[in-house]
Order: structure tokens, then C-alpha cells, then sequence
């Protein structure tokens, strides 16, 4: 995958004419933002544990070595078999021997950015193993055969008709779109069927426990319990990042990241995972279920060469996706635009520094520099430095990203959408506002194609409300 | 082994002296813990209930199974069940008692109408139960069946996640006494993956009832 700049319009322009995939991505975002700020404000010392948690991650990051020799020490002890990865390629190796080893033809998968990231469904499917997503979103994007369009709800753009209709297809029974309950509890029949036949969970893992050798899964369906539980083998992947010391540290971790997520106090299931099932348990006698085998495959792909250097923070990211619901271009944008698993602010960061600024060399201007990631992340990332480094980069190493083409050969699809020509010149409404001066923009000098000379300000009604309101 | 080496090394060469912060300590206060677990839990759709002492919380337990109209049940034969003798008290009900009950627990887990089980602790602050595998602590009894129904004193209550780890560090959090499997549970199983409409019971159970006791 890449993304230029006339892919990220074309994808954008897409979503942007796309009415119900708005409403869906106001909504989704909106909810989600609104359940953030609200699941904070009930703790007074809310932002004191972010800048705990922050201390937390840089410390960890300056001694990332020693916390995975830690990790993997504790995890062999107690059975665990740790491998690791320098890529993407190497990580679907180890996982496809595994599950060849073990004659498996069928596993259920525990919703994982890691494995988006290495195309690990498509390397078991030559593999001659069927992956079966078992988080209810990541599941229907499976079935229509698409790529996720957010970090924590992956389907928030398929209506409940289009997935009645992926279900139809699956079961060969005919479905209710107007009834969610009943589409729940048809996924609920479905996949409970894959989870007892598996022979084989792969999950991603939230965060890894040093001191203990631990893998902690988070999820709401219970799809995480199921995966680690049902198969005989367990495998997860895990970036090399994600690790917490000590379970002192998973505590900050775990009462920031689905406060930040979801807005919840606590995800529904908080699954920690240590080694397979005992053979012989506190009392001698043995686990009566469980894995036999538990694999922990640590991923590096991209991710060491960044310790150290200017884009280290951007390792100390948990994913709760918190920067993607208050970002003015993902809001409009949507997930598609960015043409990586990872999309949003941590997107538009993470993908040029992990597959390669050549291949995504648009994302550094899908944004506004508004500020409004950096305001909620748990982390208090500066995503705005590192889009502006980026940028940076991008002159010195001679990338073209096509913005002074796409200023030239804009104006018909400016004249259409105001709001396409805002992402691109990577300033949207909210952050434009700032920078007004007499009702004009007044750009930092670098980021102003038109020199010095301050551009037009973009409508107050944007093209999608104006279409909206039957007005174009 | 050699990309291993090539990971480490490359990090190695990039350490730096940067000390962990000191351990966060809770600033959580709560009057009654009790209270605010059944707070918590009920606004995640959990069902809480509080009982006097465990013989209350027995007869709650009965109650419960009658009105779910239960035939077929799952328990981890942990205390306080174990000590119930739960199968002579309802001998009407199908019962497999993990590790002394004959036959594939598995399988009767599959077709189980509700699975039993105590936990390790119980946070108060989020309205989460902790539970544990061991050898009579069966995993799938607790995520098969469509109901959860746990059993906990209120002595196991503890105020966060910050309380318990430090309660707990060198107990239940231990190298060698976490088991294979520690899980949180705070609510029944939910999704909101169609259209960000919440639907309960997607893969774990659908009704997550705790009583509660006081010793
Ligand atoms: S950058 Fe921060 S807000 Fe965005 S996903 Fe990562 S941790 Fe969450």
C-alpha cells in the first residue's frame, strides 16, 4: 500500500461525497470522544496519571532492551515459547510454521493491529490456513473483504444492511437488517462454531508484563478470552514496544487505555496471559483447559531503528485511538484516506516511519496541526512535532509528495470540495483558526504554497454541508 | 537467534540512564466499597447483589438459578462452592463440579446454562471481578455458558487497580502463583461494532451476575 497525495484525495474525496459514511464517522468519533472526556473528568488527577504514564513509557523506552530480556526470561520460565521478528515477513513465518507444525487448518483471530500490519491473513490463507476474525467489526470488514477503517471500531463504516447482507452470504440464512440484536446473536452462533473447531488463537496483545512474562489482551466481546482459551495453541504478536516493567506500571496503563478508548472505566475483559495451561498448578494437579502451547512473537518491524532518534515517542503510543476521534481530517477523511491500517494523527505518523516516507508521503500533511491529538492522547504524544519533522524530511530526502501539482491542478476540486482542498494543503476548519487574519490565512511561512501572500479562507459551510442542505 | 541479537543490540546501543517513576499511589476514597461496586457494576449491565453472610447469599443463588429456569451447571470448585455441596443441596440440577465431576468438561461447558465461580478479588472502583485458572478453576466454565454467576465475599473487595496490585504483588501478581490465566471481568459481554449500537452477549456471556456477601 501507498499513499500520494492523489490517492489520499481520490480515497478522501470518496468518503468526503460518501453522506452516510459521515453521518456514521461524526457519530462514531463524536460518541466516542464525548465518552473519553467524560470517563477523565471522573478522575480529578486525570492528568497528573497521563504525565505519570508518560515518565512511564520514555523510561521504558530507554531501556527497552533490558525490559524484553525481562520479559522473555519470565516468559520462558513458565513455558511460553518467545520468538522474534525483524519484519513482517519473518512474524508470518514463525506464526505459519507454527500452525503447520500442528497440522492447522482453521484459527480464530483476537482483533490485532500488529497482524494488520504484516498481512498476516493473507500469508495463513497461502499457508493453507483459514483465518477467522472473531471481534464482531473486524469480522464483517473480513467478510466484505476490506481493511479496517479505525484502530478500535474497524467497521464503523458498513451500515446494518450491508452487514445483514455479509451474513446472508456467510450463513446461507436470510437476516433482519433492521435488528441488531438478532445480527449479534447470529455472529455470536457463527463464531462459536470457528472458536471450538480451531485448532490454532492468534491474538495481538494490548501490553506485555516484564516482570512476570505476561501477555495482557483487552476486549469487550470476550472474542480475546475465547481465542486464548478454546485452541490448543495460542500465538501472539506484539510489538516490541508494548511493555510494561511492571504490573505497577500495567495498573497506569490499564486505567488510562480504555478510558481513552472507549470511555470505559475498564474494558469489559481484561484477559493476562501467562504461559499455556499448567501441568501442574499451585496444588500439583493439572489445568483442565487451556493451551498447550502459548507463542509470543515479538515484533520489531521497523519499530528499533526509531529508539533513540527524533520519532521515539511515537513508540511510547498505546492505540486506544483517542487522537483519531477529535481529528478534524480523520473526521472527514475517514480511515480509508490514509491507505494503512494505522490512519489518524498516530497514522499519519506511525506509517511513513514504519513502511517507508517514500510510500506514504502524504500523510505527513493529512493534517491540521491543530493540536487537538496531543490535548487527548494518555501519552501526551507530540504528533504535531513529528508531522512537522516529517514534512521536514520529506524536502530533505527530495520526496515529492505532489502538493504544489495537486495546488495546480485543484481548482476544479476545490471549486467541488472545499473541505478535500483543506485536507490536502493540511489545514481544516478547527485548524485554520488560529491562523486567520482578516478573515484570510496566514500560514507559517513553510507551509504556505503561496509564499507569503495569505490564502482565501475556506467557507464557514463546508462543501458536505452545503451539499447536505441541497445548496450545490 | 540472529535477529534477536540484531534487535537487542541496536536498542543496547541506544540506552539511556532514565530511572521508572515512582510507584502511582491510588488517590481513589471510597465510603463503602460494596457501595460502589454495585454502582459500577450495574452501570455496566453487571448484576450486583449484596447478601448479609454466605448463607443469604446461598439462598440468592437459588433463587437466581430457579428463576433462570438453569438445568445444567458449571462450577469451579473453588471456596466458597466448594463447600456448598451445591449438587446434594439441588440434586434436581445436572451439575459438573470442575475436577472431582466425571466426564468432557468441555463439552458440558458447551451446552451449560450457567457457569459458577468465586474470584481472587474484586475492584470497586470499576465494578470488575478477578478471576484465576488453577486446577479446579476452569476457564471456559466462566465464558461458554450464557450466564456468569459468581460468588465473592466483600472481604476480597479492593479499591482500583492501583489497591490490588500493591495488595496483591506478592500474592496473586507473583512469578510462580499467577496462573495461566488471570482475567478481569467487568460486565457481560458486549459489542457495539454494528453501527455503534450496543448489543449484549456477542461471544462471552450475556448476563454477569455477582452476589456479593459479608462475612
Ligand atoms: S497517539 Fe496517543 S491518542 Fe493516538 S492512538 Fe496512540 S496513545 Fe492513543
Amino acid at each position: 500500500m501507498t499513499t500520494t497525495t492523489a490517492q489520499f484525495r481520490e480515497r478522501a474525496t470518496i468518503a468526503l461525497e460518501d453522506v452516510r459514511l459521515q453521518q456514521a464517522l461524526d457519530g462514531a468519533t463524536g460518541r466516542f470522544a464525548t465518552a473519553r472526556q467524560a470517563a477523565l473528568a471522573a478522575i480529578p488527577w486525570a492528568d497528573e496519571l497521563r504525565d505519570h504514564f508518560k515518565a512511564i513509557r520514555a523510561a521504558t523506552l530507554a531501556n527497552l532492551a533490558e525490559h524484553l530480556q525481562t520479559f522473555e526470561r519470565q516468559a520462558t520460565a513458565v513455558g511460553t515459547h518467545v520468538h522474534w521478528a525483524q519484519d513482517g515477513a519473518e512474524a508470518c513465518a514463525i506464526v505459519t510454521e507454527i500452525a503447520q507444525r500442528h497440522g492447522v487448518t482453521l484459527a480464530t483471530k483476537s482483533k490485532s493491529m500488529a497482524t494488520e500490519e504484516i498481512h498476516l491473513n493473507a500469508a495463513l490463507a497461502k499457508a493453507g490456513v483459514r483465518p477467522v476474525e472473531t471481534d464482531l467489526g473486524e469480522w464483517i470488514i473480513q467478510l466484505a473483504e476490506e481493511p479496517p477503517s479505525h484502530i478500535i471500531a474497524p467497521a464503523i463504516h458498513k451500515t446494518k444492511e450491508q452487514v445483514a447482507e455479509l451474513f446472508e452470504r456467510e450463513s446461507g440464512r436470510p437476516q433482519s437488517a433492521a435488528d441488531i440484536p438478532a445480527l449479534t446473536a447470529e455472529a455470536r452462533r457463527m463464531l462459536r462454531e470457528q472458536f471450538l473447531a480451531a485448532g490454532m488463537g492468534i491474538s495481538g496483545g494490548n501490553l506485555a508484563v516484564a516482570e512476570t512474562g505476561s501477555v495482557v489482551l483487552v476486549t469487550n466481546e470476550g472474542n480475546g478470552r475465547m481465542v486464548t482459551t478454546a485452541p490448543r495453541v495460542h500465538v501472539a504478536i506484539i510489538g516490541i514496544e508494548k511493555i510494561a516493567p511492571t504490573w505497577d506500571d500495567a495498573a497506569v496503563w490499564l486505567s488510562l487505555l480504555a478510558r481513552s478508548a472507549t470511555g470505559q472505566p475498564m474494558s469489559i475483559y481484561t484477559t493476562v496471559i501467562t504461559g499455556p495451561k499448567r501441568t501442574a498448578a499451585l496444588d500439583g494437579l493439572p489445568d483442565p483447559d487451556g493451551p498447550e502451547e502459548v507463542h509470543v512473537v515479538l515484533l520489531d518491524n521497523g519499530r528499533s531503528p526509531l529508539v533513540g532518534s527524533k520519532y521515539e515517542e511515537v513508540l511510547q503510543c498505546i492505540r486506544c485511538g483517542a487522537c483519531l476521534n477529535v481529528c478534524p481530517v480523520y473526521r472527514e477523511a475517514g480511515g480509508h484516506a490514509y491507505g494503512s491500517p494505522y490512519s489518524g494523527p498516530i497514522g499519519a505518523v506511525i506509517s511513513p516511519l514504519l513502511f517507508g516516507l517514500d510510500k506514504y508521503p502524504a500523510l505527513p500533511h493529512a493534517s491540521s496541526l491543530c493540536g487537538a491529538c496531543q490535548d487527548v492522547c494518555p501519552a501526551r504524544i507530540d504528533l504535531p512535532r513529528m508531522l512537522l519533522e516529517l514534512r521536514a524530511d520529506l524536502v530533505t530526502q527530495g520526496i515529492a509528495h505532489g502538493s504544489e501539482a495537486v495546488l495546480e491542478g485543484s481548482v476544479s476540486l476545490a471549486m467541488r470540495s472545499e473541505r478535500v482542498w483543506a485536507l490536502l494543503m493540511g489545514m481544516g476548519r478547527v485548524g485554520q483558526r488560529p491562523l486567520l487574519k482578516n478573515g484570510k490565512l496566514a500560514l507559517p511561512e513553510r507551509f504556505n504554497p503561496g509564499g507569503e501572500r495569505p490564502l482565501p479562507a475556506l467557507a464557514k459551510k463546508s462543501f458536505h454541508d452545503l451539499w447536505r442542505d441541497g445548496e450545490v | 537467534m540472529r535477529t534477536r541479537t540484531t534487535i537487542l543490540t541496536r536498542l543496547q546501543s541506544n540506552n539511556r540512564a532514565l530511572a521508572q517513576p515512582t510507584t502511582w499511589q491510588s488517590r481513589q476514597g471510597f465510603n463503602d466499597l460494596a457501595e460502589q461496586f454495585v454502582t459500577a457494576l450495574t452501570a455496566v449491565h453487571g448484576e450486583p447483589h449484596l447478601a448479609p453472610n454466605l448463607e443469604g447469599a446461598t439462598a440468592q443463588l437459588g433463587a437466581i438459578l430457579a428463576e433462570l429456569g438453569a438445568q445444567r451447571v458449571v462450577a469451579n470448585n473453588e471456596a466458597p462452592i466448594a463447600d456448598l455441596n451445591l449438587p446434594t443441596r439441588w440434586p434436581h440440577l445436572q451439575w459438573h463440579i470442575v475436577g472431582e465431576t466425571a466426564g468432557d468438561l468441555r463439552e458440558f461447558c458447551t451446552y451449560a446454562d450457567v457457569g459458577l465461580s468465586s474470584g481472587i478479588a474484586a475492584i470497586a472502583e470499576t465494578g470488575s471481578v478477578v478471576i484465576h485458572s488453577g486446577s479446579a478453576q476452569s476457564r471456559v466454565a466462566t465464558l461458554f455458558p450464557p450466564v456468569h454467576i459468581v460468588l465473592l465475599p466483600t472481604s476480597r473487595l479492593t479499591t482500583d487497580l492501583f489497591t490490588f496490585t500493591a495488595t496483591h504483588k506478592n500474592t496473586h501478581l507473583a512469578n510462580g502463583t499467577l496462573p495461566a490465566a488471570m482475567t478481569f471481568i467487568s460486565g457481560p459481554s458486549k459489542t457495539a461494532d454494528i453501527e455503534q449500537t450496543m448489543a449484549i452477549g456477542v461471544h462471552g456471556p450475556k448476563r454477569f451476575i455477582v452476589i456479593l456477601y459479608r462475612e
